[in-house]
């Protein structure tokens, strides 16, 4: 056996290792997932495309030096050799122009909600945020509106959290099913689900709240509020009347306005204005 | 705005070591205005504050539905009974001294409970509830008066409707 495994790893080795040294070859720039490959790159700049540039404005603050003012700091890249959306282009900037950059970013399809920031004045995930191909104007990246900074474009959604903790966002239940199997719902119930289940609690709405801005120490914000109707709507839930005398009081729910910005900036186009009014509705009487 | 908040809170401390103080100064004039608008300390945001742990849920008032639920239902009832208060002595072309004096009453009851509204939003109870009580007794001393006002002059003269009627020219 011993003999068998050397001679197949003299075999093997003298196969794979030219292989391993041409990966090996490859630049490391092009682990960046948003990058076009270097082919095509090679490509673009052969069939004779001129470079459009685009100045990308970001927000920085380092709390290494909390002395120091925050600033806006500008990269300019090539779009060509960018991938369409302003997630890739910050990939790129922390890849090769400056690696102290810092965001959070995930899943980069608009799916975990990690990279919500505020780009050109509207909360939205930078993953879904296409490049405007056309405008050469600068782009503006700040993180989420009135939040406390942790650093760059990273907010503490500490307080946020909490707020979601607190109206016990899961079934509560206390009668089993009658045939001790699922908990069975209608589809008609189901349905009423819709447009509330898909919130991935990015925190866009809720910062783009003025009343948020202004009492979020109290008012628990939209996307809290979403999901605190999510589960009040919820046939399966027992504890509806629970769930609404903990927003039965001036500052929780009440604080809401209907200014609607937590509509019109939604990443995902969910309509939180419409599941609160749904809520002081059902309150009503 | 957080930075604001930081900066004063490191003031005090940067106070305490004069060699850092000298970098402090020194970057102040280095460093750009970054918020170009005036800075008015009005009212300027707190340090971050976490109450209990960050694992613990926000606390959960009391339920009172005397300022929630069935405030804001009065609220909405008062606003849409407005409409056709103010509607209702043009349609039907005379003047009613009874109806003139509700939508005066209701008139009060509603701006009363909008700048209500807006205490609450614009003047926190947890950070300032001396101020609050203070906007909160103005505006009930304020609203006791302008009904007196309001009494006085349905009582003794023309009465709202009639008053809009002729000082409007449009």
């Amino acid at each position: 056996m011993a003999a068998l495994r050397s001679s197949a790893s003299l075999l093997l080795g003298a196969a794979s290792r030219p292989a391993l040294r041409a990966s090996a070859a490859v630049p490391a720039a092009v682990r960046g997932m948003a990058q076009v490959s270097d082919g095509q790159q090679q490509n673009m700049t052969a069939s004779g495309d001129k470079p459009k540039l685009k100045t990308f404005q970001i927000y920085r603050w380092n709390p290494d030096t909390p002395t120091e003012k925050p600033k806006m700091q500008s990269y300019t890249l090539d779009l060509n050799k960018t991938g369409p959306m302003v997630l890739d282009a910050l990939i790129r900037i922390k890849n090769e122009l400056d690696p102290t950059l810092t965001f959070r970013r995930s899943c980069r399809e608009g799916i975990c909600g990690s990279c919500a920031m505020n780009i050109n004045g509207t909360n939205t995930l930078a993953c879904l945020c296409r490049i405007p191909p056309e405008d050469t104007a600068e782009m503006k990246i700040y993180p989420l509106p009135h939040t406390y900074v942790v650093k760059d474009l990273v907010p503490d959604l500490t307080q946020f959290y909490k707020q979601y903790k607190s109206i016990k966002p899961y079934l509560q239940r206390d009668t089993p099913a009658p045939d001790g199997k699922e908990y069975r719902q209608s589809r008609a119930d189901r349905k009423k689900l819709d447009g509330l289940y898909e919130c991935i609690l990015c925190a866009c709405c809720s910062t783009s709240c003025p009343s948020y801005w202004w009492n979020s120490e109290e008012y628990l914000g939209p996307a809290i509020l979403l999901q605190s109707y999510r589960w009040l709507v919820d046939s399966r839930d027992e504890k509806t009347a629970q769930r609404k005398d903990a927003l039965n009081n001036s500052m929780s729910l009440y604080r809401c306005h209907t200014i609607l910005n937590c509509t019109r900036t939604c990443p995902k186009g969910l309509n939180p204005g419409l599941a609160i009014a749904q809520i002081k509705k059902e309150m009503a009487f | 705005m957080a930075s604001i908040a930081r900066s004063s809170l490191l003031r005090q401390v940067a106070s305490a070591r004069p060699g850092f103080q000298q970098g402090v100064i020194a970057n102040a004039t280095r460093a750009t205005a970054f918020h170009t608008t005036a800075r008015r300390d009005l009212l300027p945001p707190l340090p971050q504050r976490v109450e209990g742990t960050v694992n613990d849920a926000a606390p959960i008032p009391e339920p009172s539905p005397s300022h929630g639920s069935y405030h804001w239902t009065f609220d909405r009832l008062v606003a849409g009974s407005l409409v056709p208060l103010t509607v209702a002595p043009f349609a039907a072309g005379s003047l009613n001294p009874t109806l003139d004096a509700i939508l005066c009453a209701t008139i009060l009851i509603h701006s009363h409970t909008g700048f209500q509204n807006i205490i609450i939003d614009y003047i926190p109870q947890y950070r300032t509830p001396r101020a609050r009580k203070f906007f909160m007794w103005g505006l009930n001393a304020a609203t006791a008066v302008v009904g007196l006002a309001l009494y006085e002059f349905e009582t003794t003269d023309v009465g709202i409707t009639e008053t809009i009627k002729r000082i409007w020219k449009a």
